[in-house]
């Protein structure tokens, strides 16, 4: 646990009681919550080792009260973290001791159903599958499904830019959102896009998807949804190498196919998911292709075979084909469980992130396995191959002393590593609080510094979400002097016309 | 005027840095061919990125491709497609609604933004664009994004520069996402529909499971406008609401059939196949009917992007009350209206219509004398506006970089 958090003030905490019953007098009844054992549902997100109990919760139900407690936050200088399902992977919304926990779990309605414009429009709070669920009747679904999607909620998906399975071909969420109410911290509400395929003006909409929650609070979003394709079949392919399997998915992708879904997974995550969930995955391979291909059955059935085809030129040694919805949900049963059966093999796990070119996946996991004798600990890999994106799950036991600081160090050298090999630090799970101080491996600090700007024109006395995101926070007055550099119009040898 | 041609990042930053020290605002071009987009601006020195024209590398199992942001688009077209592979987004050629002589450069591909038919399905610009090095307004090279597809490590500045006119920073490389061309294509043609049914008609198909990856509706008027263009489609005399479906050959042929019975309600479904489909959607994206070398080039022309499913009320609305022309993609989602030269373009119409159904309409040509009166892009409600300007100045504080392109009066 070596994040430190931006240190509390006592100032703040000192006027605890009078912020509450502020709070109170903006969100009624049950809306705040500042007795020590129920803030504790609230202490931790998804990023399960890292706990800290919020100064106070607030849960609002309407755009307004948001706007009335941010703007009573924005004018008393009191830090606020936003917070949907408390699903993150990263942290991001991890409370600090002397802020607001901003709770959106009580806007859970979907607002408008637009089959027309092939638009959802609905609040935060409502779950990434419930949007699919509710628009299922008519054969549409929304695309993006991170393996969270029962719980995780829509707001925090655009939060994060989430990802999933199938963005390799439907894209992230930022390419399946087209609108959004926001409330700034300062209070004020606006409103960005709609129902048409672009917003006027700079893409704000593009720049808020993925922000970490750092930005401004977002109350209402309109996604688009698609027509579910017709059919979907998928192929379950082992190697004797690892190697292998990497070229069989550069294969398949510079042969113009582009599936639904694309997963490996090496010897250790087979093992593990097959003892869990008994999907009957080969145990004598090192890795396993999941390939799933969607779309018209006289266009999957002929994909199927080219995809057959690549596998065994590649040197598969076990192949199988779905011929049923059972079989194919069969092959998806264990890599799905991929993360819970892992959880039963070791006390705990951490859940790494990064990406890397597609054709450095044999390097990558080279280097794994080094990092993993090297730090004496176990790793299984689940990546989603099709794009390149790794989901290393670092075993080690919490109980045991040093541990977490070792496993946190492996888990670090793993994304040094994405970085060296051409790739990022983070595919899907954001940056928050883990891979913060890892930000200079990928960004210089002028880099960040840019970041920083922008999101002082959003948040000038940075009190939303402070600590995430950013290893060095720095005033904005300070970000936004331009330095004169010295001489006018000189460069004498830039060519002029 | 000056114009400094800039060899690498260190000169941009270089000139960059000089005009901040002497507060002289630089208009960036690559090939110029999109400088009559846009408020004119008050600018005295031209900063030309088109020495910056180098393929860093191109990795077609990758499907990436990373160029400087001076390569003109059509040789870096011309590679990709001989490894079989496209800019998905179909971005537009504006020469031929701006009478420009070439496609310009890719960094004009990105700052302008223009994705063309395939848009419905495949996204735009800002979908595609995953990484860019460029310089701020502070005279600082900075990179955002990277070479992968998958990545939120930080802000997706690719976002805000796709779009922004120059007005953000200087790009200098950008890495951009390929994709594998479809092996074949076929365009079903429904004939004679008027703008609301072929509205209707468009929204069914793109609510199919049939993957549609264009749908346009070209009304008689501006078929006859484009009459060379588009061959035997203008023939008849007849508006026609086209629907695009590509892929492998055999997926195409199952989806025609299906979708063309469908579509049955809505009259006889002809079709097109390959080359004379691609011709079509090729004049489409690039806007024929209203070229400048054709009987509407002194049109001043508007494009509208709205919800898609009122694009068939708005569109019949605007030509009937402006006198002028309008051509329909994304379903209705996107509106391009020719309106009879006049001082203002119409402005004051056109904006009220399209901001009732929740759209926004640019001026994407006019004269100078025009674009110095009309608000060339929507005006935005305060609050939104003021947000725009604040994330401006955190790229360019001064307002160096194409000052008051985007703004009317910015300029002074």
């Amino acid at each position: 646990m070596s994040i430190m958090m931006p240190a509390a003030d006592q100032a703040v905490l000192d006027r605890r009681g009078e912020i509450v019953a502020a709070l109170r007098a903006i969100v009624p009844g049950e809306g705040v919550i500042d007795s020590a054992a129920e803030m504790l549902a609230y202490e931790s997100d998804g990023l399960t080792a890292y706990r800290q109990p919020p100064m106070v919760v607030v849960l609002p139900d309407t755009t307004e009260q948001v706007a009335k407690v941010l703007k009573y936050c924005h004018g008393q200088g009191i830090k606020v973290v936003p917070r949907g399902s408390g699903t993150s992977l990263s942290g991001g919304a991890l409370p600090l001791a002397d802020g607001v926990l901003l709770g959106l779990g009580k806007f859970k309605r979907i607002r408008e159903i637009d089959f027309d414009n092939r638009v959802v429009v609905t609040e935060p709070g409502v779950t990434n599958l419930a949007i699919s669920q509710a628009v299922a009747h008519a054969g549409f679904y929304y695309a993006p499904d991170p393996s969270s999607q029962i719980a995780c909620s829509i707001g925090g998906n655009v939060a994060e830019n989430s990802g999933g399975v199938h963005c390799l071909k439907y894209g992230m969420t930022t390419n399946n959102v087209l609108g959004c109410e926001i409330v700034l911290m300062n209070g004020e509400i606006l409103r960005i896009g709609g129902k048409a395929a672009e917003n006027a003006g700079y893409d704000l909409m593009g720049i808020i998807t993925g922000s970490e929650g750092l930005l401004g609070v977002i109350t209402e979003i309109t996604v688009r949804i698609l027509q579910k394709p017709e059919t979907a079949r998928a192929l379950m392919v082992g190697f004797a190498e690892v190697e292998a399997a990497g070229e069989c998915v550069a294969r398949i992708i510079g042969a113009g196919i582009i599936p639904g879904g694309m997963e490996m997974m090496d010897k250790p995550a087979i093992h593990a998911a097959e003892a869990f969930v008994h999907a009957g995955y080969p145990l004598d391979v090192e890795a396993l292709l999941i390939i799933e291909l969607d779309g018209p059955s006289i266009e999957v059935d002929e994909l199927i075979n080219r995809v057959e085809t690549i596998a065994k030129g590649c040197g598969s040694v076990t192949l199988q084909i779905s011929n049923s919805e059972a079989e194919r949900n069969l092959f998806w049963a264990g890599r799905k469980a991929a993360f819970p059966a892992v959880g039963r093999i070791s006390p705990d796990y951490l859940c790494m992130d990064g990406t890397i070119p597609r054709g450095a996946l044999p390097k990558a996991l080279a280097r794994i396995r080094e990092l993993s004798e090297k730090y004496g600990l176990g790793v299984a890999n689940v990546f989603h191959a099709g794009d390149g994106n790794l989901h290393p799950l670092i075993l080690y036991d919490a109980n045991k002393p040093g541990e977490i600081e070792k496993a946190e160090a492996f888990g670090a050298d793993i994304l040094r590593c994405c970085v060296e090999l051409g790739g990022v630090l983070t595919g899907e799970h954001g940056v928050g609080i883990e891979k913060r101080d890892l930000m200079p491996e990928m960004f210089t600090e002028i880099d960040l510094n840019q970041q920083q700007r922008l999101k002082c024109a959003f948040d000038a006395q940075g009190l939303l979400n402070p600590g995430k995101v950013f290893p060095t926070l720095h005033r904005c007055a300070e970000l936004g002097r331009v330095h004169v550099h010295a001489g006018k119009l000189a460069f004498p040898d830039i060519p002029r016309f | 005027m000056d114009t400094l041609k800039v060899r690498d990042a260190k000169d941009v930053e270089e000139v960059v840095r000089a005009a901040i020290a002497g507060e002289q605002p630089l208009e960036i071009i690559g090939h110029g061919t999109k400088r009559a987009i846009g408020h004119p601006m008050a600018t005295n020195a031209v900063l030309d990125v088109s020495a910056l024209n180098a393929v860093t590398s191109y990795e077609p199992n990758e499907l990436i491709i990373t160029v400087e942001a001076g390569a003109p688009l059509a040789d870096v077209q011309s590679l990709i497609d001989a490894k079989n592979q496209q800019f998905a987004f179909e971005p537009m050629d504006s020469a031929v609604l701006l009478g420009a002589a070439a496609a310009g450069t890719i960094g004009g591909m990105i700052g302008a933004g223009l994705a063309g038919p395939r848009r419905i399905r495949a996204g735009g610009a800002r979908d595609h664009l995953l990484g860019a090095h460029a310089v701020s307004g502070f005279g600082d090279s900075f990179k955002t994004g990277g070479r992968v597809v998958k990545n939120v490590t930080g802000y997706d500045l690719c976002k805000l520069l796709t779009g922004s006119w120059g007005t953000l920073a200087v790009m200098t490389e950008v890495t951009i996402k390929v994709m594998p061309k479809p092996e074949s294509e076929r365009t079903l043609v429904l004939h004679a529909l008027d703008e609301v049914t072929a509205n209707k008609a468009m929204t069914a198909a793109l609510g199919s499971p049939f993957d549609v990856s264009g749908a346009a509706h070209l009304p008689a008027a501006a078929l006859r406008s484009g009459a060379e263009a588009f061959g035997s489609l203008a023939g008849a005399g007849q508006g026609v609401t086209l629907v695009r479906l590509e892929g492998i050959a055999a997926s195409v042929a199952h989806r025609a059939g299906s979708l063309s019975q469908a579509l049955s309600s809505y009259g006889t479904v002809d079709s097109l196949a390959d080359a004379a489909s691609a011709a079509v959607w090729s004049a489409l994206r690039d806007v024929r009917p209203f070229a400048a070398n054709g009987t509407l080039g002194a049109s001043p022309v508007w494009r509208i992007v709205c919800p898609p499913a009122v694009g068939g009320t708005l569109g019949q609305a605007l030509a009937r009350e402006t006198g002028g022309e309008v051509i329909y993609d994304w379903g209705g989602g996107l509106i391009w209206a020719a309106v009879p030269p006049g001082a203002d373009a119409q402005a004051a119409l056109v904006r009220k219509q399209v901001e009732a159904i929740g759209g926004h309409a640019t001026l994407l040509r006019a004269s100078d004398e025009v674009r110095r009166n009309v608000d060339v892009f929507q005006p935005q409600p305060a609050g939104l506006a003021a947000l725009g300007e604040r994330v401006r100045a955190s790229f360019d504080p001064k307002s160096i970089l194409n000052r008051g392109r985007m703004k009317r009066g910015g300029a002074a």
